[in-house]
């Protein structure tokens, strides 16, 4: 793959993230606005990926809301692990290198996020 | 409901204000939240995250299908801004609120006095509001090294290291692979520093960490203002990311909050390239160091307590 053509996917990975995140978010905004919750309510529902699939299933605003946020801090992951896969394809592997550096470093802050 | 509007207005007005004059957003969305919403500092940082990292997609998405990002520039420092911004994002959580305010506060002064300085609102942080609506419209950051066309030339890289700003360095097989059509790369170990302090910021602050990157990438490595800029859009990312994942799993984004916030900014941004040619930037870009200079003080006297 040329350095064009695998920019050019990269640039679509990266809009069709903010699209899919974009919706999803004003789907859950909508949800708000539907179910009487306000921004400012408290305590706001915690981060928690078990129970992500029931919110989604039962059409909570919570869900949706929480699964966009997901998409939007994950798309540059999912564009760097496109790159290292382009990279890996032209045989360069000093930047495949670089990739996964930089995909480690993002698996660490979760780590270490979670673990905190 | 009222709440929830208000919200999402105050986010497309962010969003469009910060777009037109040429800046991610961070440095008005924490103001926004903390001031005006009464949110504590790190949530409205988490929030603020969020919205760095839409608009970020967003534009560079368009940036890599013009061909105007350095792809490989941009993966190589990000390696160094994803690491800060992970320590940046630790050192989030153990320094109190007001602390963070204060050094907020400086960070809000020192983009007034940027912006006073440069001779284009824009040209200071880099930051277009064109790619984001993806209107078809060119990024317009004809720096010192494009000429008016956008071309790109080495007239940077060489009145960088007449200024001393940066040192001619070997063409080793690093930085002669990062480097681009008409330019070549210099000072990769500057840019390395820029690089870390640019992930430490944007996770500390919320923002982008483009006042960081542009003016490093572009007047000490060599790198035209255009490609500084799109190329830092692209990082920016991957650093906020890395940032946001420790306050995601640390309670630090408030759903309610940063979902309409960034609904917001995002649809305020793309207004921002459709209205750009109307506004009078000039007074646009005065009116805006007023209100830094307001919002500095308000934070500090909220740091000071």
């Amino acid at each position: 793959m040329n350095d064009a053509r695998l920019e050019r996917t990269i640039g679509l990975v990266l809009g069709a993230g903010a699209i899919i995140s974009f919706c999803l978010l004003a789907i859950g905004i909508a949800g708000m606005g539907v179910t009487h919750v306000g921004p400012l309510d408290r305590p706001f529902p915690p981060f928690d990926l078990n129970r992500l699939g029931s919110d989604l299933v039962a059409l909570n605003p919570a869900g949706f809301l929480w699964l966009g946020l997901l998409a939007v801090i994950l798309t540059p992951s999912v564009r760097v692990l496109a790159s290292l896969l382009g990279f890996a394809a032209a045989g360069e592997r000093r930047m495949v290198a670089v990739a996964a550096i930089v995909l480690a470093a993002i698996c660490l802050s979760a780590a270490l996020g979670a673990g905190g | 409901m009222f709440e929830l509007l208000l919200l999402v207005g105050g986010g497309v007005a962010a969003g469009a204000f910060g777009a037109l004059l040429g800046l991610g957003g961070g440095v008005l969305i924490v103001p926004l939240l903390t001031l005006g919403f009464g949110l504590p500092f790190r949530e409205a940082v988490g929030a603020s995250l969020v919205c760095v990292i839409v608009t970020s997609s967003a534009a560079a998405s368009v940036y890599l299908q013009r061909d105007v990002a350095n792809l490989r520039l941009g993966m190589t420092l990000e390696m160094f801004t994803a690491i800060a911004a992970l320590a940046g994002g630790l050192i989030a959580f153990l320094l109190p609120d007001r602390v963070l305010a204060i050094m907020f506060a400086a960070l809000l002064l020192y983009v007034a006095l940027t912006m006073a300085r440069a001779r284009d609102a824009r040209e200071a942080m880099g930051v277009s509001p064109g790619p984001v609506a993806g209107s078809g419209a060119r990024a317009r950051h004809d720096g010192p090294a494009a000429d008016e066309d956008g071309d790109l030339d080495t007239a940077t890289a060489d009145s960088a290291i007449d200024a001393g700003l940066a040192e001619p360095e070997p063409d080793s097989g690093l930085a002669a692979s990062l480097s681009g059509p008409g330019y070549r790369i210099h000072s990769l170990g500057r840019g390395v520093v820029g690089s870390l302090l640019a992930g430490i910021v944007s996770a500390l602050f919320g923002v982008g960490g483009g006042i960081v990157k542009v003016p490093v990438m572009n007047l000490i490595m060599g790198v035209p203002m255009r490609v500084a800029t799109a190329t830092s859009n692209l990082m920016i990312g991957v650093t906020a990311s890395a940032g946001g994942l420790i306050y995601l799993f640390r309670g630090g984004i408030d759903p309610y909050v940063a979902a309409p916030t960034a609904v917001g900014v995002f649809v305020g941004a793309s207004l921002a390239s459709r209205l750009a040619d109307r506004v009078d930037l000039p007074v646009l870009r005065l009116l805006f160091i007023a209100v830094l200079v307001v919002t500095a003080a308000q934070m500090a006297l909220r740091g000071i307590g």
